[in-house]
């Protein structure tokens, strides 16, 4: 008996010393900076100054009530939804086509997949230029086929910027989203297909009740990603239009840097990075319930 | 074996020399050091000789520090004209100062507040650095105060409590109108006397159609400060200098008659901007107004040599925009920004007098010659240099030195008129969305009354909040 417990405890401690070197740097870097984040969130420190006042919920009930929230809140909510179902659509049709393309498959793969390796902050200037009223690629275009009147201030029309952003991000993303679907899509059984085509099922039923149901797991795994990658989104922003014209395109995550690192208000910038936080983890539970009820085990 | 006894009697002698030689170093102090930087300052080498170090410079180093010393310089460098400017003095200062080695770190080009900001949460404050949000950094103990022989130099300085921590560079960067005289002239256009005769003016090159009157780079915000900056103080500055302070104390709120009125002055002038203005970023103006796309602009006198570089033959004119009470009202005089030394690296006696004599280098005749000369800005020393710089620049100097009112833009005023951190920036978007028609006059201005509102929470010079400095 007292053997079995000590080769137990022997085993726990070689366990722990094995986990250990990990979950220091776990606590180091991800643990007690979240909870310090909690604790700067009550204070009005500037990010600079020794000096860090406890100020209770103000900087909370400040997010709750200021328009500016609300605003980067609702530019948020809709670049995420934008691009999440957007993405999603693009990369299951590159997918299909690619997985069904007979020659050069890996060729379109790669170049589907290029925008992917161009980083935010690059593939924000390439588009911004190309956006550009009066030398941009896009105006360019349309006053060479003399179709003046499509001309449009992409980055300065305030109803057409988050439109503008948003497709960039969908450029920029599906590639991803069609490798995972393309992984999804193989791992599909032939012999399930085959079966089914046997039975006199046509392509698009075959679509519908065998392939979507199975690479479900995939749609749960994407829309994961696209939705907290949707709520994370900065650097086209940065790049592209700084939040503006206005505050037309400032989403919270912008927000959390104005406010942290130009307004000298690191407090309020980590009460909205705790915000943010309970609104990634609220949203992404709710996607995971409803995404994982439909997913079909083989 | 008399050889080898004769070799080790010179080795010993040049060993003993070198030592000597290091004790005489050693034995100066700190505040003798001082002392004498100060009496080199003017000894030091010029800015543009491409020729090292001169003796008596190398001598003179000898006695500021008393080792061998590195300083880290970093300054906003997104400016070709300021980088090569602070290469150039930078290695002509090492050059004059073998013991003494500035070395310039990268300052991020456009985000520099917060490029800095992020080196002094990792530890990496610089030792000497250009700058800009001053106020900040002196309530949270982060700059040494600057020597009396170093701000007896400047015709005026900023002062926190009595004490001076910046060296401005520059002066005021002044706003002012540059324009295609070639097709000014064409056309019988002439510089504007009032205000009214500029908005006519602008009138006349729209109604002309083909440029457009006026290039904007609104999508760079702080560019479009330039033009607000001149509103403001057309509408506000002209009928209360402290409105700031009033506002921190609440006998003012922004929806004052005198700030709505710099909102509708904006409103006046941005209808004459070309298409696409919040697109527009501030480096693409030249190219507007070199290409026949825009008759003016509106900025510093930064833009001079910007103008000239990309079309040397291009006929530029400069004006003022006279306020619409007849007033010449125009940004100018020293800044609340300049050459600040790091308060950890003031604790060090080598370091503290290696930046303070960086700084003397800096400002010494032939080297600040060559800095406002390269910057195309006004010289901020009581013994100003005499430059050798284009005659719109010497147009814009005898324009300051008319001037009515000069003043900081409203945004680099400290004391109780000093804004919350970022203000300006809300301010301007507000701006923007009022000028695009987002937003409307009241709600604008009930939207930075909120802001303000919230801002004077935590920052309030009147009442002290948020002022607590560090010890």
């Amino acid at each position: 008996m007292n053997n079995k417990r000590q080769n137990k405890r022997k085993v726990d401690t070689v366990a722990l010393a094995f986990v250990a070197p990990a979950l220091i740097l776990y606590v180091l870097f991800i643990i007690l900076p979240t909870v310090s984040s909690f604790y700067y969130s009550l204070t009005s420190w500037d990010g600079i100054s020794p000096i860090v006042r406890f100020i209770g919920l103000a900087n909370y009930r400040e997010i709750f009530t200021s328009a500016r929230f609300g605003n980067a809140l609702k530019n948020t909510i809709i670049l995420t939804v934008f691009i999440s179902v957007f993405e999603n659509a693009i990369a299951l049709l590159l997918a299909l086509a690619v997985d069904n393309v007979r020659f050069g498959k890996n060729v379109f793969r790669s170049v589907l997949y290029l925008p992917v390796l161009i980083s935010g902050i690059v593939s924000g200037f390439i588009w911004k230029i190309m956006y550009n009223y009066n030398f941009g690629a896009i105006n360019s275009f349309f006053r060479n086929i003399g179709a003046d009147g499509l001309c449009q201030d992409w980055l300065g029309n305030t109803s057409l910027t988050l439109l503008m952003i948003g497709i960039v991000l969908v450029w920029k993303g599906a590639g991803y989203y069609m490798i995972i679907y393309l992984a999804g899509l193989q791992s599909v059984s032939t012999d399930v297909i085959e079966a089914a085509q046997i039975d006199g099922a046509t392509a698009r039923q075959r679509f519908y009740y065998i392939t979507i149901p199975l690479i479900s797991g995939t749609f749960t795994i994407n829309f994961t990603l696209s939705l907290i990658n949707g709520l994370k989104v900065f650097d086209q922003i940065s790049v592209m239009t700084d939040g503006g014209p206005g505050f037309t395109t400032e989403t919270i995550v912008y927000l959390l840097y104005k406010v942290g690192f130009n307004e000298g208000r690191q407090g309020f910038g980590t009460a909205v990075g705790v915000v943010l936080l309970f609104v990634i983890i609220i949203l992404n539970t709710l996607q995971q319930k409803i995404l994982r009820s439909r997913e079909v085990q083989m | 074996m008399k050889k080898r006894f004769l070799s080790l009697l010179l080795s010993t002698a040049m060993i003993a020399s070198l030592l000597a030689g290091c004790g005489s170093a050693s034995t100066q102090d700190a505040g003798d050091a001082d002392t004498k930087a100060s009496e080199t300052a003017q000894e030091s080498a010029p800015a543009e000789s491409e020729a090292p170090a001169e003796t008596a410079a190398q001598e003179s180093s000898a006695s500021i520090v008393t080792e061998p010393t590195e300083l880290t310089f970093i300054f906003a460098d997104g400016d070709e004209g300021m980088k090569e400017a602070m290469n150039t003095i930078v290695k002509n200062f090492n050059d004059a100062y073998p013991d003494i080695t500035v070395t310039i770190e990268p300052g991020n080009g456009g985000a520099y507040s917060e490029f800095l900001k992020t080196k002094d949460s990792v530890g990496e404050f610089p030792d000497i650095m250009e700058m800009r949000d001053t106020a900040m950094y002196v309530r949270a103990g982060k700059l040494a105060e600057l020597p009396e022989d170093i701000t007896s130099l400047f015709s005026s300085v900023t002062e926190f409590d009595g004490k001076v921590y910046t060296a401005a560079m520059g002066g005021e960067n002044t706003d002012g109108i540059y324009y295609n005289k070639a097709y000014f002239d064409a056309n019988g256009l002439t510089e504007p006397e009032t205000y009214e005769e500029f908005l006519e003016l602008c009138q006349t090159i729209k109604d002309k159609g083909d440029m457009a009157p006026l290039v904007v780079g609104g999508q760079d915000i702080w560019h479009l400060g330039f033009l607000f900056n001149k509103a403001y103080d057309d509408q506000v500055i002209s009928q209360d200098e402290d409105f700031i302070e009033h506002c921190y104390d609440g006998s003012k709120d922004f929806s004052d008659p005198a700030f709505q009125a710099t909102f509708e002055e904006m409103g006046d002038i941005m209808q004459y901007a070309q298409d696409g203005w919040t697109s527009t970023p501030d480096a693409q103006i030249t190219t507007f107004l070199v290409n026949d796309m825009a008759a003016m602009l509106f900025s510093g006198t930064h833009m001079i040599k910007t103008i000239k570089e990309a079309a040397p033959d291009f006929e530029l004119g400069w004006f003022a925009i006279p306020s619409p009470d007849g007033q010449l009202r125009l940004v100018g005089g020293s800044g609340i920004g300049g050459l600040a030394i790091s308060a950890e690296s003031a604790k060090d006696p080598n370091k503290k007098a290696a930046a303070e004599e960086f700084i003397r280098f800096f400002f010494s005749e032939e080297t600040y010659k060559y800095y406002c000369e390269t910057m195309n800005c006004l010289p901020t020393t009581s013994q100003a240099p005499l430059l050798d710089v284009d005659p719109v620049m010497l147009e814009i100097v005898d324009a300051t030195a008319q001037a009515d009112h000069l003043s900081p833009m409203w945004n680099g005023k400290t004391g109780n008129n000093e804004l919350p951190p970022d203000f300006r920036n809300f301010t301007y978007k507000t701006c923007i969305e009022y000028l695009q028609g987002t937003t409307d006059l009241d709600a604008a201005l009930e939207e930075i009354n909120k802001t303000w509102q919230t801002a004077i929470t935590s920052f309030n010079p009147v009442t002290g909040v948020g002022i607590t400095v560090a010890e």
